[in-house]
């Protein structure tokens, strides 16, 4: 038995104050860890992003398109390994239109070579080039269209409307958790060749691997230099950023989650809070039989900061046990399925759980010291005529 | 000014059981002790001289508000006179901070409580052994101590029991145990009994007779209960804030 010790023990004096505080306090870590794997989720993709790999697009906009041929210049820069290019296709399942998906045109086997993380058996790889109106998909979304290898579907176009056949001659898989495994890959040739005069060839960014991580820089300035006198001038950027740039987009969003993640964890203080106050009411006359027996007002404080300490390290275990199942089987599973564009990675991660229990325990502290302070102060007098 | 009814419980207690000769234990002179209820000043006590000898058993009695709880809190440490010298095992408490009188009481007195005031989270090994976490002894020390305590009070089979898993008289003996396991100087009790029935009230008298005659413990008691004043070697009166 130690001063620490009968702090811990007096949670156990009212115990159904103390299960509903700690599942309240349970419950408020489980939303600040779903709230904090969205952000994180949001930003798997920037966290992931090779570093090897640039981005060129249109210097006004991610959604002005570029001429083809700037591909053939942006190849021929020292540096540059290998480059492809894609066009957002923006495709509809015409029986569940509310479904998003990613939808690019590609040229096949280029890109697949930018992005070695998507990954093709031979035999569907080989099938897919051959195919001008073969697709492939990645493994989510053709579980969510239903289809396999060797089935044809047709799609809805948004920006190029149409009803588009596909033959799906593959499935994709990840090797890396960044990679969204959500997203419909055909070839640009099949699109380019169905557009009028206008539209035709062009594209909507350039995706380059270059030698070196460290001629990043250098490469970069070197394709923007290229179109710089040219009409359609290009921003060049490492993914990281250009995945950034995108993010910026929806960056209300994610302040706003981040401000409630903050907001849940002050409520859950005051929860806290209240609870211990309401103890320490209730134990105004221990403190006092104990201030008369040599106890001093800092080991009255250790009662009652050990007690909240407890009760906010319980409190962030079991919002951490509970968020395990709801965010890496339910919540997680559900949002890789049907919004792997955005999320294709949804798991709990070790920091983000670390954060919760750390800040649980710390904020369970700190919501004690008003508490502990006035035990502290409690003149041993008034505190042993204190009936109740 | 200071009268005392000094009483031998030879009659009733045996030849053994004497009014205390010893050097003062407790020695006050002029104590006054004033509260403010706003701007009015209670003068609750009115300087007092008093002495106890060490080993001596006594009752404090008198009318509610009279003082005797405030004399008491004074004696053990738990507040300061407004004025007024008091000196308790050759200690100052007039002069003294809140830490040392902290010290002083943890190290002095053993204090008995009319609600016995035990943790109900503790057993009652445990709530005697609180005393002693104050004390540098090892935990092996402090359970052996505490287990001995509770054999001089008659619960050591009781040891691992939760307060409330005990009487009245029990847990009061418990709380006895309590304010002897760290062999204090002087033991104060507020109403000791106050909460008894008679035949448990009697028990914890004579407890409190066999710690003074026995283990020559210096012994304070507020009382309202003639009877249990009876018990002590000397009865002191107090009304009005003066010892009378």
């Amino acid at each position: 038995m130690n001063i620490a010790g009968i702090g811990i023990r007096n949670i156990s004096r009212n115990k159904t104050r103390t299960t509903l505080t700690v599942l309240g306090g349970a419950v408020a870590v489980l939303a600040f860890i779903l709230l904090r794997t969205v952000l994180w989720a949001w930003n798997v993709g920037v966290d992931y992003a090779a570093k090897d790999r640039l981005a060129t697009r249109h210097k006004v906009s991610f959604i002005m398109p570029m001429p083809k041929n700037y591909i053939d210049s942006v190849r021929q820069v020292p540096g540059v390994k290998k480059a492809s290019y894609a066009n957002w296709f923006g495709a509809k399942d015409s029986r569940h239109p509310d479904d998003f998906f990613a939808s690019l045109a590609v040229e096949p086997q280029s890109f697949l070579d930018v992005f070695p993380e998507m990954s093709v058996k031979p035999d569907e790889k080989a099938h897919w080039l051959e195919d001008r109106k073969g697709a492939i998909v990645g493994d989510v979304l053709a579980k969510k269209l239903g289809v396999k290898a060797g089935d044809r579907i047709t799609l809805t176009g948004t920006i190029y409307p149409g009803e588009w056949e596909f033959n799906i001659d593959g499935i994709y898989e990840a090797t890396q958790k960044s990679v969204d495994r959500s997203q419909l890959l055909f070839h640009w040739n099949y699109l380019n060749e169905t557009l009028d005069e206008k539209r035709r060839d062009h594209i909507g960014w350039i995706s380059t691997l270059v030698d070196r991580p460290d001629q990043s820089a250098n490469v970069t300035a070197a394709i923007d230099k290229i179109f710089d006198e040219k009409d359609v001038q290009t921003t060049t950027m490492s993914e990281r950023n250009m995945n950034n740039s995108f993010m910026a987009t929806f960056s209300a969003i994610l302040t706003a989650l981040d401000f409630v993640s903050i907001i849940i964890l002050f409520i859950m203080m005051l929860i806290l809070g209240n609870t211990i106050a309401m103890g320490v009411r209730e134990r105004t006359r221990e403190y006092g039989v104990l201030r008369a027996l040599g106890f001093t007002p800092k080991h009255v404080s250790i009662f009652v900061i050990g007690e909240a300490l407890t009760i906010g390290v319980l409190s962030g275990l079991l919002g951490l046990a509970l968020s395990y199942p709801v965010v890496q089987l339910g919540m997680g599973r559900w949002l890789e399925e049907n919004m792997g564009s955005f999320f294709p990675y949804f798991r709990l991660n070790a920091t983000t759980a670390l954060v919760a229990v750390v800040l649980s325990t710390g904020l369970g502290a700190l919501a004690a010291i008003i508490p502990a302070r006035q035990a502290s102060k409690l003149s041993i007098i008034d505190a042993l005529r204190r009936v109740g | 000014m200071e009268t005392s009814t000094e009483k031998s419980t030879e009659a009733k207690n045996g030849a053994q059981n004497k009014v205390a000769t010893g050097k003062p234990i407790v020695e006050l002179s002029g104590v006054t002790k004033v509260f403010y209820r706003g701007k009015e000043a209670l003068r609750v006590l009115d300087g007092i001289n008093l002495e106890i000898p060490e080993g001596s058993f006594e009752a404090l009695m008198g009318p509610s508000g009279s003082g005797k709880s405030t004399l008491l809190n004074l004696i053990a440490g738990l507040d300061r006179p407004s004025s007024g010298k008091a000196l308790v095992a050759n200690q100052d408490l007039s002069s003294m901070g809140d830490g040392d009188l902290a010290k002083f009481r943890s190290q002095t007195v053993g204090f008995i409580f009319q609600a016995y005031n035990l943790m109900p989270v503790l057993t009652a090994r445990e709530n005697v052994e609180l005393p002693l976490l104050l004390t540098s002894l090892s935990g092996a020390e402090r359970k052996k101590r505490a287990q001995t305590a509770l054999r001089v009070v008659g619960l050591e089979e009781r040891m691992d029991h939760y307060p409330r898993q005990l009487s009245g008289g029990q847990e009061q003996r418990v709380a006895i145990a309590r304010a002897i396991v760290n062999d204090p100087t002087i033991i104060v009790a507020d109403e000791p009994t106050g909460d008894l029935d008679r035949k448990s009230a009697d028990d914890i008298l004579l407890l409190l007779e066999k710690l003074n005659t026995e283990f020559k413990k210096t012994i304070l008691m507020v009382t309202h209960d003639p009877q249990a004043a009876e018990r002590a070697t000397v009865q002191r009166r107090l009304d009005k804030g003066v010892l009378i």
